[in-house]
């Protein structure tokens, strides 16, 4: 009986896994699967005959470094301005008591249930008039909306365990605030700047709705836009776009291999 | 010498200034100027803005088509959330048991949550291609079918093909809060259970679920909420059609202001969204109180 439940347990972890597991082998087998195979059925699920010829087509006959580099510029500046705007905030909401902090906890999460489509048509209207459509700008600020109250969340809550006896006795060595809080606090904080960084970038890396409809013209896509136009023309070269997806997929594949303790501290403050 | 009053205004201007500032301006204030646009007629071809009163409501409360991407919303919503526990669930409980290799797996398991909708999109449009994918391949080779799905395509098959990759990706969420929540059970608790007679089963109703409800609760709020105003994930593979069987609320927002360039009516369409945001929200607060986490009393 003991043994029939151990084997069943096992049956499950197998189909669980494979359902999990297959559409990545898939999508990286396909990329390596020279064009001619890929549109012959019936597939081979393991197969020898790799070839890089869809990766080639990808960098060199399409716009896609093009829109790497967009999809960077927008992570990077996302990047840049959530960790200044949410480390401050953090800072701020920690070490000094004034009215209204309730509200604002609740004004930060309620904005980080805003749905981008709530957001994206009006940001049109708006960035329309301010001729901010199609511009790097326009794009990381769209972008602020979806990662800031995340962020600010995530160094409220880190900096409530940085230890404020720490920058203390650096003002009693004769340290001003400022100093303190850049060569004691900041330091400490570290690992709660780090997640705020990745979690910028992915939410900015993995943007489709703003980049879609902010970002109009051909030259300022990002990949994801820009891949969901390689599909929109006919007799899809599914080995190419496999091939981009893998590469798009790349980032996340690090953090959740590398960088996970910070994935994970920021999972738990989303509730 | 500064007062040091006016240096702690200062202080606290400077550091949560910035956030404020940024919140104010690109997350409430587009949310504002969408209900306030919901009361005035505004297309893409004319820039004038004419005061319409309640008109833009009174029309899509009128039309079925608003109604038909509620419901189709409603349903979307259920169906993927649904999905998403029960893998969520099972995928935590197996996960949770000690094995070989369990970090590798684990890791893999959190992947999905993490990918870009657009890889996901593509990759799921791949495997379920009627011409070339892979699982209409299987399905023909084992006689599951006679002729190939088409998943995406088809009226019967779009909303469901849609909701299973939705659970697919965004299960891992659940899988995540739920194995966290596991991990925190008191063995003593299942000692206790099998000390009593307890079978594994008996076990699971009596330990495991009620040191789960509230985080199945958590997860059943916050991605219902998400996911009722999902987008990308459906506009991608599906572009809300064939023939609008998955247009939901958000997708018919973007077609009523791009497609129909009717930014008051699109305005109207978010602002029923934004109510319905607001209902979960309170929901959410009430029950959970988040900011519990914090200290905002010193």
């Amino acid at each position: 009986m003991r043994q029939i439940q151990a084997y069943a347990t096992l049956a499950l972890l197998f189909v669980v896994l494979v359902i999990v597991a297959f559409p990545f082998y898939w999508m990286v087998l396909s990329s390596v699967t020279p064009r001619e195979a890929l549109f012959q059925p019936p597939y081979k699920f393991v197969r020898l005959d790799f070839s890089l010829g869809n990766y080639r087509e990808l960098l060199f006959a399409t716009e896609f470094v093009r829109y790497f580099v967009n999809s960077l510029i927008a992570a990077v500046g996302a990047i840049v301005l959530n960790v200044v705007a949410a480390t401050l905030a953090g800072y701020g909401l920690t070490r000094f008591a004034f009215a209204g902090k309730k509200p604002f906890a609740f004004g930060t999460l309620f904005s980080y249930m805003f749905p981008p489509m709530l957001m994206a048509i009006p940001l049109y209207i708006l960035f329309s008039a301010l001729r901010m459509r199609n511009t790097y700008t326009g794009l990381v600020l769209a972008h602020m909306a979806i990662s800031l109250p995340l962020n600010i969340w995530l160094m409220w809550q880190y900096f409530q365990i940085v230890p404020q006896s720490l920058e203390e006795a650096a003002w009693v060595s004769g340290a001003s605030r400022l100093r303190a809080l850049r060569q004691v606090c900041l330091p400490s904080a570290r690992p709660g700047i780090l997640s705020v960084a990745i979690f910028s970038f992915a939410l900015s890396w993995n943007d489709f709705t703003f980049a879609f409809i902010l970002q109009t013209d051909r030259t300022m896509f990002t990949l994801p836009v820009g891949l969901a136009s390689f599909v929109e023309q006919t007799g899809v070269h599914w080995g190419m776009v496999m091939a981009a997806a893998v590469l798009v997929s790349v980032p996340t594949f690090l953090l959740v291999f590398f960088l996970q303790r910070y994935l994970l501290s920021g999972l738990r403050a989303t509730g | 010498m500064v007062n040091p009053r006016a240096e702690r205004r200062a202080w606290v201007l400077g550091t949560t200034g910035p956030a404020l500032l940024f919140l104010a301006v690109v997350a409430y204030l587009p949310i504002a100027y969408a209900v306030a646009l919901s009361f005035f007629k505004k297309t893409a071809f004319n820039p004038a803005m004419q005061w319409v009163g309640a008109n833009n409501y009174r029309f899509i409360l009128e039309e079925p088509e608003l109604w038909n991407a509620f419901g189709r919303s409603v349903l979307f919503t259920v169906g993927s959330v649904a999905l998403q526990l029960a893998l969520g669930l099972v995928a935590a409980l197996l996960l949770n048991r000690a094995f070989r290799g369990r970090t590798v797996v684990r890791s893999l398991f959190v992947l999905p949550y993490l990918l870009p909708s657009i890889v996901v999109a593509l990759v799921f449009q791949w495997l379920l291609s009627p011409e070339y994918g892979v699982v209409n391949q299987v399905l023909m080779q084992t006689g599951l079918v006679a002729r190939p799905i088409n998943f995406f395509g088809g009226l019967g098959t779009a909303m469901w093909s849609v909701i299973g990759m939705a659970g697919w990706q965004y299960g891992s969420f659940a899988t995540l809060l739920i194995l966290a929540r596991l991990q925190a059970i008191n063995p003593k608790l299942y000692e206790a259970a099998a000390v009593s007679g307890a079978g594994p089963l008996r076990a699971f109703w009596d330990v495991t679920l009620p040191a789960l409800r509230t985080t199945l609760l958590v997860i059943a709020l916050l991605r219902g909420i998400w996911m009722f105003n999902k987008f990308d994930s459906i506009w991608l593979v599906t572009h809300g059609g064939p023939l609008k069987h998955t247009e939901t609320l958000p997708l018919y927002a973007y077609r009523l202001a791009f497609e129909e360039f009717d930014f008051g009516l699109a305005a109207a369409v978010c602002s029923v969204m934004f109510v319905v945001l607001l209902v979960g929200a309170v929901l959410y607060f009430k029950l959970f109180d988040p900011t519990r986490e914090i200290e905002v009393g010193r």
